[in-house]
């Protein structure tokens, strides 16, 4: 289903609206209100010239407080943060933040993560890194570790409970 | 010339994959007046997280910050995505007093203390506004002549422009301007230049986020230049690691030299080319015929 399509069904919800547009006002200066549907932001987008989101549409669906589709939409999972939009807006709205709220909004209503954010997720959890420290094959097809290759050890959460400890208080708590 | 230090940022992908850009970057800078210090106790940036949890963002970015100010030192920061979470954590918790005592109050676990007066540099304002053009000049040994280079700057490094981005975002030319410096013939203009690599949507898109990579080479492929230049680890797993994969999505056999600014740096500056990382890179590196000295 396609933005298009969600922006003709379903409620207006001024509570879920509000609650992103508090979000996005605590974190930064840009309100949607001031949208005039330019679609500026899309022309330039990264993600509409390969998968459909259309970052004007994001912002229409706010506007109307359509929040509900918006969170659940899996389009909003397609942008790649390449911050054009944000950049460009002649109105200083900020589509790329309003995705931001929308994925955490999912997230915090228990929508499954999608790819392999979990993955990434456990690894900051267990290691405080993205992910461990790989082996990498060189051109010549041989295998290198960072010792071998001379670097020093990896800098990484000393105390690696009270690390955890404090990221799961913030998954608990409501952003 | 006297030495300036700055606590080194590593982030996650330069110091579990990405060794060239770190191999080069710890071999070339001190050439230049640059004193690299090790803090322990670092973790990711928290940008990557962002998508599902802000305050997580806030949180980790702060950590880190907070570890920088315990030595008093600037934080050079090689990576462009660490260098914007970093950047953007400070504006937001300078602007807003509630959630600053938030993340102290949680940061208070591990002994730490954020207080916002971390300076943050990348590698381009590290070479252009802080070491200067001239100061790099001058320890040119080996000049890159001839080569006719394209740079990728990814999208971090220049965009958003309020969140004080090393280099502007619709015309970045520093690059451009180093590698001059470096003796190299940029091409400073093509339509591609603002385009994203693909990388943010490896985690969930992998195959269109190749499909992005493969556009964007094939272009540069088409123009004719010796190589591409990028500052961003990310950009260079695309690029580079996975170019013969990008190729095969839009049908091309992409042979394009890819290397970090910072290996070409060394070059320049006549650093062995062993100590440079130039092994680890998979694009066809070798077509850009670089010697370790004149
Ligand atoms: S967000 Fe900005 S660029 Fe996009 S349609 Fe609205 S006013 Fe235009
Ligand atoms: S940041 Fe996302 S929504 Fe904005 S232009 Fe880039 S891909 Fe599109």
């Amino acid at each position: 289903m396609t933005i298009t399509d969600l922006t003709s069904m379903g409620e207006p919800q001024a509570d879920a609206r509000a609650e992103i547009n508090d979000r996005l006002k605590r974190l930064q200066d840009h309100a949607s209100d001031y949208c005039y549907q330019c679609a500026k932001c899309t022309s330039g987008c990264e993600a509409h010239k390969l998968l459909e989101l259309e970052p004007h549409k994001i912002v229409a669906l706010l506007k109307r407080g359509l929040i509900t589709e918006l969170v659940n939409s899996d389009v909003i999972w397609t942008c790649m943060t390449c911050m054009k939009c944000r950049e460009r807006c002649p109105q200083q709205v900020a589509p790329i933040e309003i995705l931001f709220a929308a994925k955490n909004l999912a997230v915090q209503s228990g929508k499954e993560l999608p790819g392999k954010y979990t993955a990434m997720l456990q690894s900051i959890l267990g290691t405080g890194l993205l992910q461990e420290v790989q082996t990498v094959t060189t051109a010549a097809n041989a295998t290198m570790t960072r010792d071998q290759l001379g670097l020093p050890p990896l800098s990484v959460p000393s105390d690696v409970a009270k690390f955890q400890a404090s990221i799961m208080a913030i998954a608990m708590q409501k952003p | 010339m006297s030495s300036q230090r700055y606590a080194l940022f590593p982030g996650c992908l330069m110091p579990t994959e990405q060794y060239a850009y770190e191999l080069s970057l710890r071999a070339s800078l001190p050439l230049l007046g640059i004193d690299l210090v090790d803090l322990p106790g670092l973790s990711c940036c928290g940008e990557p997280m962002k998508s599902v949890n802000q305050t997580l963002t806030l949180y980790l970015s702060a950590r880190n910050l907070a570890l920088a100010e315990q030595q008093g030192l600037p934080f050079y920061v090689p990576c462009p995505q660490c260098h914007l979470s970093l950047h953007e954590t400070n504006l937001i918790l300078q602007k807003n007093p509630a959630m600053l005592e938030r993340i102290n109050e949680m940061l208070k676990a591990e002994g730490l203390h954020y207080t916002g007066t971390t300076r943050l540099v990348h590698t381009i304002d590290l070479l252009y506004d802080t070491i200067g053009l001239d100061i790099i000049k001058k320890h040119v040994t080996n000049p890159l002549t001839g080569m006719k280079l394209v740079v990728h700057y990814g999208c971090h490094a220049i965009r958003p422009k309020e969140l004080g981005r090393p280099d502007d975002s619709e015309n970045p030319q520093k690059v451009e301007a180093i590698l001059k410096t470096l003796g190299a013939e940029p091409i400073t203009h093509y339509p591609q230049k603002l385009d994203c690599c693909g990388a943010p949507l490896l985690p969930n898109k992998p195959e269109t986020a190749l499909a992005k990579t493969g556009q964007k080479l094939q272009a540069i492929q088409e123009l004719g230049a010796s190589g591409v230049v990028d500052v961003c680890p990310w950009c260079h797993k695309m690029l580079d690691s996975r170019q013969t994969k990008a190729g095969e999505t839009v049908a091309a056999k992409l042979d394009l030299p890819i290397v970090y600014l910072t290996q070409l740096l060394g070059v320049a500056l006549g650093v062995d080319k062993e100590k440079l990382g130039f092994t680890l890179n998979l694009s066809p590196v070798h077509k850009l015929g670089l010697r370790s000295q004149p």
